[in-house]
């Protein structure tokens, strides 16, 4: 899916505006929704709101008045810089997405202080790929070892062609080799970048920047044409973490932005897994460290996929409640995968609805991630024992799916 | 005034595994000097007899008379055993010797081994041969010793049942002959089962559980250790449906040849645990005296071997036999004697050496050679007797414990009901006791009602390796219970579909 929707989006840049050039904070926007005067972001950008709030007809805490005041003084400024985002934009192919969206991050739904809206280019399909089979943040250092790099290329292209999504910086070292060892797997790649999305930093990496923008996904919280600022860079790393299902620390010193990503991680409550390392090697004392606090022992792609299923199987079960997650269902690239999301939410709510076809796009979803056993597929699926059975015949039957070790697999024909 | 006929004659029989033989004893007493013999191929337990009679006779005032006492027993070319015929002899003597009176062209049928004192004692094999006896319309006086009364009684005989020798003299010299039938004490059904709901999140062993009891299915769990394999025998035997009275008779009869009469029954259908140590003979029976092994005992019940890739090699080639046919034979002195046998076989193992090949997260550590080894022993072959084979993980924590929280005991009994349901069907379907599991070889497509396309689509399934030829009818057989199942009265190939998932392919 391509977003080009910068022209229908003011709203969305002016809120961006405000943010990053006035001294509007979070803790004044809370205010005022507290206090009902606005019931989203996007009503900053009414005038006649702002300018009862400024006579002072809401009862609102005098600094927040203030706040609006001044922001009614450079109302004009505002519009401008948001205009100018827009024309860049528009330029550089990138799409707005609000947190209001249907197609906002299923992730980051769930999460608190996630931004309300960030900006994107790329194919936006990845981000429903990626709540379905799951993503992976791979972070490290910028000048790894061979042995980390070594690693990171091995198990990205491994996790990327199981269908797991790679989310990584763009920075140089561990990061690049990540988004290049996967920008061409089934799973495919995002970049969070600490400036705007038409940004190059580290410039000297437009190579990858141009094939994740083609082939994958670029992320940004900042408007476009925004430079990426030393401060920006935590918050980034928030971002990386908030997005995947499990954290990788290829190798980190012992002062590390690394670090941050993953204790951001661990926070959200995801699994953080650390390449092993010599205990001599200073650059990788970070990750040793890690380790020491109980990250788990990265031995290979196998547990970092174990991991991954849980989240995604949790994730699916969550699904369970109507309304809350919706995903796009324009992804013809996709083979089967139409409107598997309605069909999984359908499956939930009215099972008696759904076709055969459609139970077996469903399975077939379930093993793409790692081979199942007929009792698993019951508890995902939620069909009695007789239906799974009946579906699993015909779907061996066409070569699909075959079994081994009384576990379901697909066959990748 | 007691008539004195030259020779009595009296009925009887004897049985040689299920096998009755009625028999004819003849008495005649000549003068002379005192002889005894009995002919007819009699063993040496029956040719003992004089003892016991001369004693038993003083001990209740009747006494041996002197002469040429000749027996004879017929037909005499069949070689008999027993020590049943006591009573018989006894009874043949006292008539012909007048101690008794013979009513006119009475029939009399007799049996019971006497013991010094006068006492009527019982002999195994009396549910066998009463339930023969019982068939048999021209017989007047029916004797039986009291001790068999529970015998009798499984197998609705009528008669009178004497305790010692001096009733004899109150039926006939008295008249006091009174037919009667046996009352048995019947103990409550044992509810005491587990409950299916005890395998939690195995769905496909439930299902499979449930199929094979609704159609009688054999069928074989795989499973790491402590995964619940050996709890399904009896889950499974909870929902079985109980003993129809007819089979009670049959379970009874075989128990009866082994245990000597059992003073309380019960509706249960009998489940044999059988382990790797299990010999041939052990299986199938004691070929001297004709009594039963544990495939017998197990009629209309479970037949429960555990670890079965343990068994000896001949053992598992043993049973292929009896799995087809449903009847073990015994051979005797160039006779033939079959034991019913129909009964579900339930095999568990492990899959693999170390057990955990089901296991998530690649836990096993035997090597592909072994694997292939270890469950080469059931392949092939043996594994075509099997309907139904189900994999089985260990139980995951959570669900444990709310195996041990939830006494819940209700959903064995909805499958009962289920099964009931379904041999209801199969019985008005092929008339008669049989089931989808036990109805015999042969092309079953019409009488299971299978349809054009259903049989299309298994061939299909068959020729992309799912299942051999023999296996072929095996799906169409567990397909019409999983027919029966859904209430549906032909079998389509949703039905083979599903049950393509519980054959075994490869290892």
């Amino acid at each position: 899916m391509f977003l080009n929707n910068a022209d229908s989006r003011f709203e969305d840049l002016f809120y961006s505006a405000v943010m990053l050039n006035t001294d509007m904070t979070y803790k004044t926007l809370r205010d005022l929704k507290e206090n009902l005067v606005i019931s989203n972001y996007r009503e900053l950008h009414e005038k006649g709101l702002l300018n009862a709030i400024a006579k002072g007809e809401y009862k609102i805490r005098p600094e927040t008045q203030l706040k609006i005041k001044k922001l009614l003084d450079s109302y004009g400024d505002l519009e401008k810089i948001a205009n100018k985002y827009r024309q860049i934009a528009l330029s550089n192919n990138i799409g707005v997405v609000s947190v209001q969206d249907k197609f906002y991050p299923y992730n980051w739904k769930n999460l608190s202080g996630m931004p309300q809206v960030f900006y994107c280019r790329g194919d936006y399909s990845l981000i429903d790929a990626m709540t379905l089979r799951g993503a992976v943040a791979v972070v490290g250092s910028r000048s790894p070892s061979r042995y980390a790099q070594y690693a990171t290329d091995q198990i990205c292209k491994e996790l990327g062609n199981k269908g797991v999504t790679i989310v990584s910086g763009m920075a140089y070292g561990i990061d690049r080799q990540a988004h290049i060892s996967s920008v061409n797997t089934k799973g495919g790649t995002i970049a969070v970048l600490a400036g705007g999305a038409d940004n190059i930093y580290p410039p000297k990496n437009k190579d990858i920047y141009d094939q994740i923008s083609r082939n994958g996904l670029i992320i940004s919280e900042m408007p476009p044409g925004q430079l990426p600022l030393r401060q920006y860079f935590p918050s980034r790393n928030r971002l990386i973490a908030g997005l995947t299902d499990c954290t990788l620390v290829m190798e980190a010193g012992s002062v590390s932005g690394t670090l941050h990503t993953a204790s951001f991680a661990a926070n959200q409550g995801k699994e953080v897994f650390v390449l092993p390392n010599n205990i001599y090697y200073e650059n990788a004392k970070g990750g040793l460290k890690l380790l020491e606090d109980g990250g788990n022992v990265l031995l290979g792609a196998d547990n970092v996929i174990d991991s991954v299923a849980r989240a995604v199987m949790y994730k699916r079960m969550a699904l369970g409640c109507p309304g809350e997650v919706f995903f796009q269902d324009d992804k013809e690239d996709f083979e089967g995968q139409n409107d598997i999301e309605i069909i999984r939410e359908l499956a939930k709510v009215k099972p008696e609805v759904i076709s055969d076809e459609q139970w077996k796009i469903l399975i077939r979803d379930a093993l793409s991630l790692k081979p199942l056993c007929a009792d698993e597929l019951c508890v995902i699926t939620m069909l009695p024992f007789y239906k799974v059975s009946k579906l699993l015949t015909e779907l061996e039957l066409n070569g699909t799916v075959c079994q081994e070790k009384g576990k379901y697999s697909l066959t990748f024909v | 005034m007691a008539s004195k006929p030259n020779v009595a004659r009296l009925f009887s029989c004897f049985a040689t595994g299920t096998e009755v033989v009625d028999t004819v004893i003849e008495v005649s007493i000549a003068p002379g000097i005192p002889t005894f013999s009995v002919i007819g191929l009699c063993d040496s337990s029956i040719r003992e007899a004089q003892g016991r009679l001369v004693s038993a006779f003083k001990s209740t005032g009747f006494t041996m008379p002197k002469g040429h006492i000749t027996i004879g027993i017929s037909p005499a070319y069949m070689r008999k055993t027993g020590t049943g015929f006591d009573l018989p002899m006894a009874l043949g003597i006292l008539f012909a010797s007048g101690q008794l009176y013979l009513p006119q062209d009475a029939r009399i049928y007799a049996e019971g081994e006497l013991a010094l004192n006068g006492e009527v004692k019982a002999t195994p094999g009396a549910c066998i041969r009463l339930k023969s006896v019982q068939k048999n319309p021209y017989l007047d006086y029916k004797i039986i010793p009291k001790s068999e009364s529970a015998s009798a009684g499984v197998a609705g005989f009528k008669g009178q049942s004497i305790d010692t020798l001096s009733e004899l003299s109150e039926i006939f010299d008295g008249n006091q002959y009174k037919e009667a039938e046996f009352e048995f004490d019947l103990k409550d059904s044992n509810e005491d089962f587990l409950d299916i709901s005890a395998l939690k999140g195995q769905e496909k062993t439930k299902r499979a559980l449930l199929i094979s009891a609704a159609g009688f299915h054999n069928i074989l769990l795989l499973g790491s250790p402590g995964s619940g394999k050996t709890m399904c025998g009896k889950i499974l035997e909870g929902i079985l449906p109980p003993l129809s009275r007819n089979e009670l008779a049959d379970v009874y009869s075989m128990n009866e040849l082994v245990q000597g009469e059992l003073s309380q029954l019960n509706y249960e259908r009998p489940v044999r645990y059988v382990g790797p140590s299990i010999t041939v003979g052990k299986l199938l029976g004691n070929a001297v005296n004709i009594t039963p092994g544990e495939m017998a005992l197990a009629n209309h019940g479970i037949l429960f071997a555990d670890e079965l890739p343990l068994y000896k090699q001949e053992v598992l080639d043993f049973l292929r036999g009896p799995l087809e046919e449903r009847k073990v034979h015994l051979m005797k002195k160039g006779n033939l004697y079959s034991f019913d046998s129909s009964f579900i076989f339930l095999g568990t193992g492990n899959p693999c050496k170390c057990g955990l090949m089901y296991e998530a997260g690649s836990k096993c550590r035997c090597s592909e050679a072994e694997k292939i080894r270890y469950l080469s022993k059931i392949s092939g072959p043996f594994l075509e007797r099997i309907d139904i084979v189900s994999e089985m993980r260990s139980v995951k924590g959570e669900d444990l414990a709310s195996i041990y929280i939830d006494k819940y005991k209700g959903e064995s009994r909805e499958y009962r009901k289920i099964v009931k349901r379904c041999w209801q069907t199969a019985h008005d379907r092929y008339g008669g006791d049989l089931l989808n599991g036990t109805f015999p070889e042969g092309d079953i497509r019409d009488s299971m009602r299978v349809t054009e396309k259903a049989v299309k689509f298994a061939s299909e399934l068959s020729e992309k390796g799912f299942f051999s030829a023999r296996g072929f009818t095996r799906i169409l057989r567990v397909a019409r219970t999983i027919a029966d199942i859904n209430e549906a009265p032909d079998v389509t190939a949703d039905e083979i579909s599903e049950a393509a998932q519980f054959r075994m392919r490869g290892v």
